[in-house]
């Protein structure tokens, strides 16, 4: 009977082929507009390290002084990153299971191999505890030790496509690379590891790709490279140099801890409300109820809006879209069905019942349903490849369809094509035997 | 003609007409709300940057290696690159303006720290930057009063210092945030740590770094060349010769020392399309949405408008027979179409509404101008009586004598 | 066969009742042919539509083949239309874009047969008619006579028990109508029980018996004996 219904959808197709076509058009290019925000926003919105994330806290601390509130169109914001004094204490917390600082820097690379050129590399100034904390895989070697933080040695880790560049992919391991002129010794190589978005720095670009160089936060101290990014300041106790610039109130640290449950994490808060107490003996942390805040992964991609409002509104439009080419497709259907009322009734009068004639034009709308979808798919991989032609700000690498949402585009497809197709179908099958055979 | 028929002829079929009012009302929703967020976008891209866009080229110098000097490196780089034929001036600078990154500071017109009783000289926000002699003349932005930097005036400035050179270059739009009214030159301006410097140069106009920023045309120039081993360049050159000279740049430059890498010799316009990359993508998705709505929908009326005709072809052969004109047959369906269209503008009107509100209380967007809405209705409306046009023509054209025989 | 006692139909419609059938009666036997007359509106199509089960009945009771059919579902009732009743409807509503093979199909499709034994009933159906050479063309390529023709296949293909023609030659010439005709006789002397509503009195003489409604009743079982000369005549040209 299945086969007998197929037969019968495709003549009644061919019947009103523009209507058909019209139909197929609409699900077909809802679904791919739809589909097209969807990939964009769900690679955006998607979880980074989704077996951790809620329970790896950014730590803000009110370090900020009047004039005016640090954001002064939302003064209930803290500094999003720490002074470099507050980090280093932070550092010495025992109440984490791990606590992280760190920042971006970015110089020149020159290897030891004359047939590579110099190069720039982006690089990322931090503590080892960076590797364990966010589950960086290590191709070769490990990330450096306790005593390296301590000390600051001349030690870098490589990530997997600057080792490539410099080293072809060996081991690299014992080998040398020249930094902005000073000569580091390789402990570890990472393996590809490139989360999106870039949690645990996304600022300056969410979406921007991992960086490559990465080394003891304590070494530039005496190197001085200048950090990169966001760097707020306040008071009016001049800098001279480096040295001051790391004793100066100026917030541009990034800093993490890894607190497992409530219990521990309220106890860090504690421990953070004491620690600003001190520093307020010691002329510090000004503002009368300075406080500390911790977010958790999610919760700062929230804060931080790394899905801009931009994109949020395109989804929106891109849901309100699909709706109109639904009812669209509804009304077309109901239009197609009540040109089919005669035939129906014939049927009926013939001996079909409303179930099989449900079946009938489900098939019916099935194949139309089955078709949008496939246009549709092929619409939103042409709509990807058409936002990544214009370029939304470096995000090429969201723009890829995953199994996930080729399922979920199917799912979506089918489901649009239930939804615009059940009541027209439910509503044929209404039709009383007789009426339509009557002398017309 | 008479309405009531059409509309009694659309309640016998109410979900039909139901369908398209909804569409009609998501359409114009969607088409209002989109086209103001994409004006908007317009106005933003089109506003003055004050800077000579088209005629300047940047690039990157990078010094590594030990024997790395700053201070001659980017003396004789200025040297080679004035020499090369169709370069009007090149300045160093650290931050690029209406590049999504720079440095900002406060700035104050009294030497007092600020207090909030201080309303006279509030503390102004403010882009900085530091370029040399050239610089005005470099950047191509016009001074409206005063003068450009003495070359005795540029320093070499140590890395992450708060110095704050004497003289200083303001533009307008601050000038007036600082000392309203009065004439600004030769003004003195504090930095936050309390050191002076004297207003010597007014822009007319300049777009600073963070094109979001409410304070965007507020910048402060202060003579210098900013601390390395990373610096960027910004040449202007004569009319038409960019392209070349980035050419010869990116050729020659590298020869001249080994020490310093030349990267990314690139037009300064690029650097400001890429900063508005994201309004600009918006606009484009914004306007295909609108695009492909407007097709579906108007494909969807023209769909239903030929099926209708074909199911009444022989009542419209009927209306024909019994003596009307083809006239009649095309405003019947354009009134039907009318009537259908008025029901969904004006709940579109609504729906628009509504959206534009949620826009602004969850994203912060602009409220709708209103105008927007009758411009809405009304291009619907032309949108649908076009789109029934072509079936309403077609059913015209119905010859009388299908009424007599059988369909 | 079919009986029918005391049967109302009530059309409600905003503004009017129509009384289409009040307190109808008639029997059927099996194996019979009844031909059913009227003026128009008194109420034949809706006899037939409630016989053929199209439609439900305001009250009274409907026995068909010895089952009470006004409880049944809509389920029921479409399958007993599948198995046990034909249709011969006077426009022929046969499906222009299916060829003649599945027009009679359709019915067969709905009553779950076999592929081999459809085409046997199909083939045997349009011989039947007289048009098995012609199984591939479409209705619209066929004369009005050659229409009905396949409506009649296509109602014969079901073996059904009952066959209800509403004016099968309303819309014929008359030599088109008398060779319908002569294949309603043939499909009668083999068993199929027939009702047909007609107004030519001429073709109402070939029937067994004949029935005249008016203003939703039955006026006469047996015209014979009265009623409007019209009928008195075809009755007597009938001569049962
Ligand atoms: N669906 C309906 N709704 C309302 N009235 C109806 C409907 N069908 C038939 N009627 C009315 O019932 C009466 C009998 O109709 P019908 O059985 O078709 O007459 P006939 O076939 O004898 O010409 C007529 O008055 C007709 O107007
Ligand atoms: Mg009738």
């Amino acid at each position: 009977m299945f086969f007998y219904h197929m037969r019968m959808a495709i003549k009644s197709i061919r019947r009103n082929i523009v209507l058909s076509a019209l139909m197929v058009a609409a699900i077909g290019i809802g679904i791919g507009v739809c589909m097209t925000a969807i990939t964009v926003f769900y690679m955006m919105s998607s979880d980074p390290i989704p077996y951790k994330s809620d329970s790896l806290y950014a730590v803000q601390l009110n370090s900020w002084e009047a004039p005016g509130p640090y954001d002064a169109d939302r003064p209930e914001r803290l500094p999003e990153l720490l002074t470099y004094r507050d980090a280093k204490a932070l550092l010495d917390s025992e109440v984490p299971t791990r606590s992280v600082a760190t920042y971006r820097s970015g110089f020149t690379l020159n290897p030891d191999n004359p047939d590579v050129s110099p190069m720039l590399v982006m690089s990322r100034f931090t503590t080892r505890n960076f590797f364990s904390m966010f589950d960086v895989p290590f191709l070769y070697g490990a990330p450096w030790d306790e005593a390296t933080d301590r000390s600051g040695d001349s030690i870098a880790v490589l990530n997997y496509s600057i080792n490539e560049e410099v080293f072809g992919g060996e081991n690299s391991v014992g080998r040398t690379v020249e930094l902005a002129g000073r000569e580091f010794t390789v402990v570890g190589v990472m393996d590809r590891w490139e989360p999106v978005p870039k949690f645990y720095a996304v600022f300056n670009g969410a979406f921007e790709e991992a960086e490559e160089v990465f080394m003891p936060m304590l070494l530039n101290e005496s190197w001085e490279r200048q950090n990169y990014g966001n760097t707020n300041c306040w008071g009016d106790t001049p800098m001279n140099g480096f040295r001051d610039f790391l004793d100066s109130e100026c917030t541009w640290v990034e800093f993490w801890v890894e607190l497992n449950d409530a219990e521990q994490k309220s106890r860090y808060q504690d421990w953070l409300a004491g620690y600003i107490a001190e520093q307020k003996r010691l002329g510090r942390f000004p503002i009368e109820n300075a406080g500390a805040e911790v977010h958790d992964v999610n919760e700062w991609m929230d804060y931080n809006e790394v899905v801009s409002a931009d994109f949020r509104v395109l989804v929106g439009l891109a849901f309100m879209f699909l709706a109109v080419c639904l009812l669209n497709t509804v009304a077309l259907l109901l239009a197609k069905f009540s040109g089919n009322a005669a035939r129906v009734g014939l049927r009926r009068a013939l001996g079909a019942s409303k179930a099989m004639i449900f079946r009938q034009n489900l098939v019916e709308v099935g194949v139309i349903g089955i078709a949008g979808s496939l246009l549709g798919l092929g619409l939103a991989w042409l709509g990807l490849q058409g936002v990544r032609s214009i370029n939304l700000g470096h995000y090429d690498r969201l723009v890829q369809m995953d199994a996930n949402l080729v399922l979920f585009a199917v799912a979506i497809s089918l489901l649009s094509a239930i939804i615009a197709g059940l009541y027209p179908t439910w509503r044929i099958c209404q039709i009383p035997p007789a009426t339509h055979l009557k002398t017309q | 003609m008479e309405i009531r028929p059409i509309l009694s002829a659309m309640l016998r079929n109410k979900t039909g007409a139901v369908l398209v009012v909804l569409q009609i009302a998501l359409t114009m929703a969607v088409v209002v709300n989109a086209s103001f967020i994409i004006n908007q976008r317009l106005e933003k891209m089109n506003r003055d940057t004050g800077i000579d866009v088209d005629n300047i080229l940047i690039f990157q110098s990078w010094g590594f290696g030990d024997d790395y000097n700053h201070e001659a490196s980017i003396t004789r780089d200025i040297e080679y690159i004035r020499s090369m034929p169709g370069v009007i001036a090149v300045t160093p600078t650290r931050s690029l303006p209406v590049s999504n990154s720079g440095s900002a500071n406060d700035f104050r017109a009294t030497a007092e720290r600020f207090d909030e009783n201080n309303v006279e000289y509030p503390s102004v926000n403010a882009n900085t930057y530091v370029w040399n002699e050239q610089g005005i003349d470099a950047v191509g932005v016009k001074l409206a009063a005063g003068r450009s930097f003495y070359a005795e005036e540029v320093q070499f400035r140590e890395s992450r210092s708060s110095e704050f050179a004497p003289v200083t270059i303001i533009t307008k739009d601050l000038a007036i945030k600082m000392f309203g009214t009065e004439d600004a030159l030769g003004k003195t301006v504090y930095d936050f740590f309390g050191n002076a410097a004297e207003v010597v140069g007014i822009i007319e106009h300049m777009q600073g770094a963070w094109i979001d920023w409410d304070e965007l045309t507020n910048v402060i120039i202060s003579p210098g060349v900013s601390a390395g081993p990373f610096i960027r360049f910004m040449v202007r050159t004569e009319a038409g010769r960019r392209d070349e000279l980035i050419a010869a740049i990116e050729e020659q430059l590298p020869k001249l020392d080994r020490g310093r890498m030349i990267r990314r010799v690139e037009p300064f316009s690029d650097v400001v399309r890429h900063a508005y990359s994201r309004d600009h993508s918006m606009t484009i998705l914004l306007l295909s949405t609108i695009i492909l709505l407007v097709s579906i929908t108007s494909l969807g009326i023209i769909g239903l408008a030929s099926f209708a005709v074909r199911q009444r072809t022989k009542q419209i052969g009927t209306r024909r027979a019994v003596g009307a004109t083809r006239m009649d047959i095309v405003r019947y369906f354009m009134m039907e179409n009318w009537l259908v269209t008025t029901i969904g503008v004006v709940l579109g009107s609504i729906l628009a509404l509504a959206f534009n509100v949620w826009l602004v209380d969850t994203y912060a967007l602009d409220k709708l101008d209103w105008h927007y809405i009758p411009l809405g209705m009304l291009a619907l409306w032309v949108l649908g009586q076009v789109a029934v046009l072509m079936p309403a023509m077609r059913a015209s054209t119905i010859a009388p004598a299908v009424a007599t025989r059988t369909v | 066969m079919l009986s029918m006692q005391h049967i109302s139909k009530v059309y409600r419609t905003e503004l009017v009742e129509t009384h289409a059938l009040r307190d109808f009666s008639l029997d059927v036997s099996d194996g019979e042919f009844v031909a059913v007359s009227g003026p128009s509106g008194s109420g034949k199509t809706t006899f037939l539509n409630i016989a053929g089960l199209l439609e439900t009945f305001s009250s009274g009771t409907y026995m068909l083949d010895g089952e009470d059919v006004s409880g049944l579902g809509d389920n029921e009732r479409s399958r007993i239309r599948n198995r046990k009743i034909g249709f011969i409807f006077q426009s022929f509503n046969l499906i222009p874009d299916l060829d003649l093979f599945d027009n009679v199909d359709v019915p067969l499709r709905y009553r779950g047969l076999k592929a081999a034994d459809r085409r046997e009933r199909i083939e045997k159906a349009l011989e039947t008619v007289g048009l098995a050479s012609r199984m591939k063309h479409v209705p619209a390529q066929l004369s009005g006579g050659q229409q009905q023709r396949v409506a009649i296949a296509r109602a014969l293909a079901g073996e059904p028990r009952f066959l209800l023609a509403d004016e099968p030659t309303g819309n014929l010439d008359s030599l088109m109508a008398r060779q319908v005709l002569d294949l309603l006789e043939d499909i009668n002397e083999k068993g199929t029980t027939i009702i047909m509503v007609t107004h030519d009195p001429e073709l109402a003489r070939r029937a067994h018996r004949n029935v005249h409604v008016l203003d939703g009743q039955v006026t006469d079982l047996k015209p014979f004996d009265g009623g409007t000369p019209a009928v008195v005549n075809a009755g007597a040209g009938g001569g049962a």
